[in-house]
């Protein structure tokens, strides 16, 4: 195996050697990342992965910046805020600041973003970040008011980079295509070339506003490429013509951990396998809690995750991860126990067993046949259907499918509320439709004191976990793959930050 | 051709092509495998073991005797699964020209035969057969109807068939036009016993050929929709799907795409071994 | 001639209009796309936006004929994720598929002629079994497979060759042969057997009989009406590597067409989608029918019975 490696080690230097001169390293400054999937269109109202959006953060700012390692809401583009009235946010803006093309930040370039952002014709994609506002309003050049359309807990984690601000005379002039043509902000890159999908140059912005949260990059260039092949990218990690890569799976992970530098950080994403207790086409062996529980026992977590997701991932004791504000590990726990899952289904009248279709979508194929390989040993054979996203979650809202495996990021959100609500707030994805969960749960979505949101988010993950509606499976964690010379800390929203990088 | 090849007795004439004999032992091998797979098999191709995952073959130093090919990426063994993953290629092979033959020899007989607007019709929708993407068709029949073998030889059924149809339909066009058949209408025989009972027979040798063909054709396409997920239902093992999943650690360990990936080619080589030595001693024409 | 010509065409755009009603119907078959678009974090709230922004909630017939009649001015529409009018998109990736898949129509037929017309030259000969032999093997081993393999034994263990990508020209060689191994067969057994009828016909015989050297009766002869059938089959083998591109572009890591089409797919951005499907099929019946059209020119017969 080492001659293949040597030869690997020449096909990259062979490769670098003919590639193009921007291929540099530490010595030009530069930082070469690589992601497997197209970046979106960098007006990240619009998208929803985390490619563009990564990239988008360097560009924009939002009015804060969430502190990840305090938990604590820093100032950006606004430098204090206050809540004169429960349902209006006052904010007093930073001075000085100066946008990418040179205009400078005022309340109007709030004022103007957050309005436009907020009409529906405007096609943002994501309600839950923007149906809160009901609109903004300039009290002076650096005061800014936002009218709130409901109470929302959230509120500041949406303006945390969620919500960044555009310059209001080019947006007005650009819109939304020209922005991702040609995007501009305040943040501490900005981008100087692209060819969408396919490859970005980003050049550091030396005129960055004092105070920024983002400040102080090292850096001085980011390229970055869509090079859609795993392999592809390992070998030249390894090679040299790549500083950065992400999304190693753990078997790769450990291969190439003696061949480049690997580290390994835990995310807000989890994995689950929701179950139907109703069914569209009438009867369903899930709508008896012993089945459900059932399935609970008969999985081996443990060992699945152990084998398939590695490194920081561990299994979850209730449903949402243990990272987030109000996730409850004071729930009923079901160890794996085969026994007790073949006596409850017994009890249940399936003693013989049943057939579960099962979709798994977004899940790797070998965790969803190592759960059915489980599954078969008390007697559930689960029909397995990989499916594409759209297609199974598609299927589930229309009750069709009893079992689905997928997972859920919580938009990098560190709180609950950015998980439950959407499975069982009485939405279309929340086939339970249980009145005291949506009470609790928009109780708690809605509430700005902590300790009633903790109070009912606790009785709302105590009755998920009692009648075993999901089988929470793991926190996923992610795999980068870096240059020996990078300085690069994961954080768990899977946002990079890569003006805190650096060469060692 | 060479004309004189045809007096001779049939099994000399097979035997003497070395085509035909090294296909059709390769397919026998195949067919074999696939039947006799729980015997063959040393081990159980669907047990797990997580704790064995993705052990190399039996030439590494770190292999495990139990394990004569290694294991894949769930711990099974690699050896029971390449065995049993010849009864989805071979059914996907044969599945599929059932499917195709059935659609593409009738539709071609009834255009070379009618001629006119029946032939007119069935061109226009070989045409846009053509020009429909194979894996747009494959998305939308797996959303529909799940991954499973029989959406799989549905699908490729439903697309491999024109072929066959232009082969029926150019080989019923010319016998349109023979004696015999001219005779048989005067004596009044119907359109459906001359076309089945005359015309088919008269053109067996282009349809082996073409059968061959196909076969092979639906064999790779299978692989080639597993590799992008569009495949058989897990966990049957198949070729195809086998190279798919292999395709992460293509770097660390080849070996996981090159076994099933060379039990492919040599199951497609075979069969198209076959069918151009079975062509050769029909007569009929290379399309 | 002209009646011919205007029948053919009327037919080929009939077809293309087929291949998009059909397309379109399918790629809501295949998952609803506002969910699709909402993304994989989107609920479906987020999902029903969608819906009504892009018009998904209207009946089927009128979101079909809405985008044909665009189609039918000129306008292929905006593309749903990169929210760029899909002309763009498809113009800054068609490139790169189109000179692979040139590259490796001419290097099949760089092969395929040659051996072809060698392979004719003596049947049964030595040469011609190894003809053969390289012919069947060319159609039995899966590109996607070969792709890979190559990648191991030219990328990873010699190092010949860059591993990804199209940095540099050497990363053209092992997609481009790729392809051109799936494409050759098909060519080089049409030329052989083409070559095979034309020189056992009464003019080959008569030009030799007539004293005229071998070489000279080849090229001026026999290969002018070998290569007819080969014409109508080159048409079809173009589309062919245009959409086999699919498989290879994903494999060699190159941000061409194929791999847009696929992604599109998966994303469900319709306009981006129906459009590179009327490309394609556009592509391949008017190289069809080109092919036809040269056939009949050259071939009266034909015409008459078309």
């Amino acid at each position: 195996m080492t001659g293949a490696f040597r030869s690997i080690l020449l096909a990259g230097a062979c490769a670098a050697a003919l590639a193009l001169p921007a291929l540099a390293d530490k010595a030009g400054n530069t930082l070469n990342v690589a992601f497997a999937a197209e970046p979106e269109p960098l007006d990240p109202y619009k998208i929803a992965g985390r490619q563009g959006l990564i990239l988008a953060r360097h560009v924009f700012d939002g009015l804060v910046y969430k502190d990840l390692d305090s938990g604590t809401f820093l100032p950006a583009l606004a430098e204090s805020w206050s809540r004169p009235e429960p349902m209006v946010l006052e904010f007093k803006l930073r001075q000085g600041v100066t946008f990418h093309n040179g205009a400078a930040f005022t309340a109007d370039d709030v004022v103007y973003t957050l309005n436009t952002v907020t009409q529906p014709d405007y096609g943002t994609r994501y309600a839950i970040s923007v149906d809160w506002i009901d609109h903004a309003e300039k009290v002076d050049d650096y005061t800014v008011r936002i009218h709130m359309a409901k109470p929302f807990a959230g509120a500041f984690e949406m303006l945390a980079d969620a919500l960044p601000i555009y310059p209001h005379e080019y947006f007005a002039e650009a819109g939304s295509e020209g922005m991702t043509r040609n995007p501009v902000g305040t943040g501490p890159y900005k981008l100087v070339s692209q060819e969408p999908g396919i490859r970005y140059e980003l050049e550091r912005f030396d005129d960055v506003y004092e105070g920024s949260p983002k400040a102080g990059a090292t850096i001085d260039r980011i390229v970055v490429r869509t090079i859609p092949e795993m392999n592809t990218q390992y070998a030249e990690l390894i090679s040299g013509g790549l500083d950065w890569i992400w999304r190693i799976p753990p078997d790769q992970a450990e291969k190439l951990e003696s061949r480049a530098q690997i580290v390994s950080g835990p995310i807000m994403r989890i994995a689950f396998i929701n179950l139907a207790p109703v069914s569209a086409g009438g009867e369903t062996p899930l709508a008896d809690v012993r089945v459900r529980r059932a399935i609970q026992h008969a999985v081996n977590r443990e060992a699945i995750t152990r084998a398939f997701a590695g490194g920081a991932s561990e299994v979850l004791k209730s449903f949402c991860n243990p990272a987030q504000v109000g996730c409850s590990q004071d729930v009923a726990q079901y160890d794996y126990d085969p026994e007790a899952a073949r006596a409850l289904l017994a009890e249940a009248g399936y003693a013989d067993g049943f057939e579960l279709p099962m979709v798994f979508a977004a899940m790797p194929r070998p965790v969803a046949e190592a759960v059915a390989a489980d599954l078969a040993k008390v007697g559930i054979t689960a029909q397995l259907d990989e499916l594409q996203y759209a297609a199974g979650v598609g299927k589930w809202r229309e009750e069709q499918v009893p079992a689905f495996f997928s997972n859920w990021g919580s938009y990098g959100v560190g709180d609950v509320a950015f998980l439950l609500s959407n499975f069982f707030g009485g939405g279309a994805d929340d086939l339970v439709k249980d009145p005291e969960l949506v009470d609790w749960l928009t109780t708690g979505d809605t509430s700005a004191d902590p300790a009633e949101r903790d109070a009912v988010y606790q009785q709302a993950l105590a009755k998920i976990a009692d009648e075993a509606l999901v089988l929470p499976m793991y926190s996923f964690n992610v795999n980068y793959g870096l240059s020996p010379d990078l300085a690069f800390k994961p954080y768990p929203d899977e946002f990079a930050r890569f003006w805190e990088s650096s060469w060692k | 051709m060479a004309a004189p090849a045809y007096r001779r007795p049939l099994l000399y004439r097979v035997l003497g092509n070395t085509g035909v004999t090294l296909g059709g032992l390769v397919l026998l091998a195949a067919v074999a495998m696939a039947l006799f797979a729980p015997w063959l098999a040393p081990q159980d191709p669907y047990a797990q073991d997580l704790t064995a995952r993705v052990l190399p073959p039996f030439w590494h130093d770190r292999a495990d005797p139990a394990h004569l090919l290694g294991t894949d990426h769930l711990g099974r063994d690699y050896l029971s699964r390449l065995i049993y993953g010849a009864r989805v290629s071979l059914a996907v092979g044969l599945g599929v020209i059932l499917v195709s033959g059935t659609i593409g020899i009738t539709l071609g007989l009834a255009a070379g035969y009618f001629g006119g607007t029946v032939d007119m019709i069935v061109s226009f929708v070989v045409t846009t057969r053509l020009s429909l993407p194979i894996v747009l068709v494959a998305l939308a029949a797996v959303a529909l109807a799940g991954a499973s073998l029989s959406t799989l030889i549905a699908v490729l059924g439903l697309l491999l068939w024109d072929r066959f149809a232009v082969v029926s339909r150019a080989a019923a066009q010319s016998l349109r036009s023979r004696d015999f058949v001219k005779g048989m209408r005067a004596i009044g025989a119907g359109h459906l016993r001359i076309l089945f009972l005359e015309l088919l027979p008269n053109m067996r040798g282009a349809l082996i050929v073409v059968m061959t063909l196909e076969v092979a054709n639906a064999i790779l396409l299978e692989a080639a929709l597993s590799f992008l997920g569009l495949g058989v239902r897990a966990p049957m093992a198949s070729w195809g799907l086998m190279i798919a999943e292999g395709r992460e650690n293509i770097l660390f360990d080849p070996w996981l795409i090159a076994l099933p990936g060379g039990l492919l080619c040599a199951l497609v080589l075979a069969v198209n071994l076959l069918g151009d030595g079975l062509r050769d001693l029909t007569g009929g024409k290379a399309k | 001639m002209l009646v011919y010509l205007l029948r053919r065409l009327v037919v080929a755009f009939c077809v293309c209009l087929a291949v998009s009603v059909l397309s379109f119907a399918l790629i809501f078959l295949a998952g609803d796309p506002a969910i699709a678009i909402a993304g994989s974090g989107g609920s479906a709230r987020d999902a029903e936006a969608v819906r009504i922004a892009y018009g998904f909630d209207r009946p089927f017939a009128v979101q079909y004929l809405d985008w044909i009649g665009h189609v039918l001015t000129g306008d292929l529409g905006r593309s749903i994720y990169f929210n760029m009018p899909v002309t763009e998109i498809i113009g800054s990736r068609l490139p790169v598929t189109l000179v692979l898949g040139g590259l490796a129509f001419l290097a099949a037929l760089a092969v395929a002629l040659p051996l072809g017309i060698l392979a004719a030259l003596k049947p049964e000969g030595a040469l011609d079994r190894a003809a053969l032999l390289l012919a069947v093997t060319g159609q039995a081993v899966p590109s996607f497979w070969l792709g890979l393999m190559a990648i191991v034994v030219f990328g990873v263990w010699t190092g010949w060759v860059p591993i990804s990508g199209l940095a540099s020209w050497q990363g053209y060689i092992l997609p481009v042969a790729v392809l051109a191994f799936s494409a050759m067969p098909a060519m080089m057994r049409i030329t052989r057997s083409g070559m095979i009828e034309v020189l056992g016909s009464d003019y080959v015989r008569t030009a030799r009989a007539k004293g005229l050297p071998a070489g000279q009766v080849i090229l001026s002869h026999a290969l002018r009406n070998a290569v007819l059938p080969l014409v109508s089959l080159a048409a079809v083998q173009l589309g062919v590597l245009l959409s086999g591109s699919i498989v290879i572009e994903s494999v060699f890591a190159i941000n061409g067409l194929g791999r847009l089409a696929w992604e599109s797919l998966l994303r469900a951005d319709l306009p981006v989608v129906q459009a590179i499907i009327l490309i394609l099929s556009a592509v391949y019946v008017l190289l069809t029918t080109a092919g036809d059209l040269l056939n009949a020119w050259l071939d009266p017969r034909i015409r008459g019975a078309g």
